[in-house]
């Protein structure tokens, strides 16, 4: 019988909190290519961080994937794929250039990590191949999304509130701007460079 | 020739030379073909890095897992299984997906000290003598470079200067096909043996042709043309071989650039006269460039220590650094020997004759190379040795050899990615250059035109080179030369006090 009670309230819960969350969908413009929109620091909410350690590549003189979206707190994997040296650092973090970390020089096959605690933009580089660029966009809050080709995202499961969100795109000043999420909600930004 | 003139003309020349003979290239055509910098290979370009050496010695390919690298797909001769059907079909290739065609040109600006003109100040006027200007915007080389790799370890290489100084084409650079590694056909280690064909720079320890000074490596320029002149210790040698020039011929080479050991040995034309042949009898497809029937012969070993602690990444091609790979810490030296036999031809007058003179003549000379991350210190010491017959009725008899010595010391210290500084001594002590500024001085123990004091030539050039772009630089260089003296030549008597002539100069240049 208690289980029965303890199996309803369980699923009560869980119905009212999926009623009372929502979606952020939009569309940037301004920009083309790949974009990043994710909810802003949530005042009193930390969120744990995810087991796994999402992967950046260095194949073929490119940091794959190009922008690679990440919750504060991390770990990140970064694998040289390549049979030529390959180095990666990073200038600041959120334009922070306190952070600025170089993570050194690894062999094929061979992976090095780094736990991105501190929310913002990091731009990868490799110091022997000017050309090879990469991004590193740790979001504060696990609500975030990226843009299709046109530009469209949508970050579902957002419990419903207000927040500030922010867009960002690569070489673009980054927009924020209030949000009220009740169900489904819109936001659209225009960015420039 | 008029005295002034004989004065004058050298030191024009050695303007020119200073300006227009260095040809550097950086090659756009793999920038385009793996998506990558031109700092992947080059320091300062065209400053080889060690990756940079490693992908020449590949046959301008990456070393490994080459294909993986391409942005742009080769078009395939024929499809890669004809291999198995070979020989009763044509092997198959590749050839790059975009034409590897890069352009370069440059441009320079002279300012000359104001004893530019001493020379010819100092001497009878002649309104035909040429004047130095105080200053001088010159067009360097517009060049085109085409390089790359046919598939099979077949790599391929042409340059041609189409416009030097501004005026009509500068002629050939190198155009050769290199065979890579056929030494796995004799069962040799990997790379022990390749295989170049055609015309191309002797493999010296310092390419003049790829040069990233403004002014050549005077050592490398260095010809040994001794003028008969009965009024002082005569030489009858008249051969324009230097170092630099290009050589038409075949090269065995081997090894590694960047780490180990590298060996080659070419057989190349000597040609004395300077002249092409042709016959009616035996017409060549383009003309006969050898004057000679020996084929002269260079040889070059050279063994590489890379110094890093770390054993395993002492043998990679870069170094692991503890923020990146950078270029090794090593020392590398070797030598080289060229021997050859200039011929020239004369007619006796009593007995009308073809009189056919060969002096034999050989070029050795030793090379080292320190490099500590950015610094790099590297140098070069050559002596050359010409045997020598003077004409006499009907014969000749053995005159005294015609020697030089020099070379140079050059460091390089790359204070930025893009801003290289360096400073470079180079010096040259020949016999020939003294007789041919003989009437100038009358005591070779004094010197020449060039210089009274032991060198013919020698110079101090410390310089500065900035990277605009990754494929644009400008240079600067202010070339302090020796003192010299203008002697009377009749009387021997000095007309001048020592002075200096130097020079600055900027350039800029663009690769694309």
């Amino acid at each position: 019988m208690k289980r029965n009670v303890l199996i309803a309230i369980v699923a009560v819960a869980a119905l009212s909190l999926i009623a009372s969350a929502g979606t952020i969908s939009g569309k940037v413009s301004g920009v083309t290519g790949e974009s990043v929109v994710y909810v802003d620091t949530i005042a009193g909410k930390t969120f744990p961080p995810p087991a796994t350690h999402p992967l950046i590549d260095q194949k073929g003189l490119l940091f794959q994937p190009h922008i690679t979206v990440v919750l504060a707190g991390t770990t990140v994997d970064f694998l040289n794929s390549d049979t030529v040296a390959h180095n990666v650092f990073w200038p600041s973090v959120g334009g922070n250039k306190k952070l600025t970390h170089n993570l050194g020089t690894w062999p094929k096959g061979e992976k090095r990590s780094f736990k991105f605690d501190n929310p913002g933009a990091a731009p990868l580089f490799c110091n022997v191949h000017p050309e090879m660029s990469g991004y590193v966009v740790v979001a504060p809050t696990p609500y975030f999304a990226t843009t299709d080709k046109s530009g469209e995202y949508k970050i579902e499961n957002v419990p419903d509130g207000s927040y500030t969100v922010t867009a960002w795109h690569e070489g673009a000043k980054n927009q924020s701007k209030p949000v009220t999420v009740s169900g489904d909600t819109k936001a659209d930004f225009t960015l420039s460079k | 020739m008029p005295t002034r003139h004989r004065i004058a003309l050298p030191l024009v020349l050695v303007l020119m030379v200073t300006l227009l003979s260095v040809s550097s290239y950086a090659i756009p055509a793999f920038s385009r073909q793996y998506g990558t910098s031109c700092s992947t290979c080059h320091v300062d370009f065209p400053k080889l890095n060690d990756f940079g050496k490693a992908f020449k010695d590949a046959g301008f390919k990456f070393p490994k897992d080459d294909e993986t690298f391409i942005k742009v797909p080769p078009v395939m001769l024929g499809a890669p299984a004809q291999k198995d059907l070979w020989p009763h079909t044509i092997f198959p290739g590749t050839i790059p997906g975009l034409p590897p065609i890069g352009l370069r040109y440059n441009t320079f600006f002279q300012v000359a000290g104001n004893s530019r003109n001493n020379f010819n100040a100092q001497l009878p006027g002649d309104p035909t003598a040429p004047f130095i200007p105080r200053t001088d915007f010159q067009s360097g080389l517009f060049s085109i470079f085409m390089a790359g790799n046919f598939g099979s370890d077949i790599a391929f290489w042409v340059d041609d200067d189409i416009s030097v100084g501004g005026g009509p084409d500068g002629g050939l650079g190198d155009g050769y096909l290199k065979f890579v590694n056929i030494g796995r056909f004799l069962k040799l280690p990997t790379d022990a043996l390749s295989l170049r064909v055609g015309q191309f720079e002797l493999d010296l320890p310092f390419s003049p042709a790829r040069s990233w000074n403004l002014s050549g490596w005077d050592i490398y320029d260095q010809a040994n043309v001794g003028v008969m002149n009965p009024a002082f210790k005569q030489q009858n040698v008249n051969n324009p071989f230097a170092l630099s020039n290009a050589a038409q011929g075949v090269e065995f080479s081997g090894g590694h650039t960047y780490r180990g050991y590298h060996y080659s040995v070419a057989f190349v034309n000597q040609n004395t006269s300077g002249n092409v042949s042709a016959g009616n009898n035996v017409p060549p497809v383009v003309g006969y460039t050898s004057d000679s029937n020996f084929k002269d012969i260079y040889a070059r070993f050279s063994y590489r220590f890379n110094l890093e602690r770390d054993p395993a990444s002492r043998n990679e091609i870069q170094a692991a650094g503890a923020t990146g790979p950078r270029d090794h810490t090593y020392l590398n030296i070797g030598g080289l020997y060229f021997y050859g036999r200039s011929v020239q031809r004369f007619s006796d007058e009593a007995s009308g004759n073809v009189l056919t003179a060969r002096e034999p003549f050989y070029r050795v000379g030793a090379d080292f190379s320190l490099n500590y991350r950015t610094f790099n210190l590297f140098g070069q010491y050559i002596y050359g040795h010409d045997h020598d017959l003077l004409q006499v009725p009907n014969t000749f008899v053995k005159g005294t050899p015609a020697t030089f010595d020099g070379g140079f010391v050059e460091a390089d210290y790359l204070a930025l990615p893009w801003l290289m500084t360096i400073m470079r001594w180079d010096g040259v002590n020949s016999r020939a250059d003294r007789i041919n500024g003989i009437g100038s001085t009358p005591d070779d123990s004094i010197g020449s035109f060039v210089s009274p004091f032991h060198s013919t030539r020698n110079r101090f050039t410390p310089g500065v080179q900035f990277l605009v772009h990754a494929n644009i630089k400008t240079s600067f260089e202010y070339q302090i030369r020796p003192q010299q003296v203008v002697y009377d030549p009749v009387t021997g008597n000095a007309l001048t006090k020592p002075f200096r002539t130097n020079t600055a100069v900027a350039g800029l240049e663009f690769v694309y």
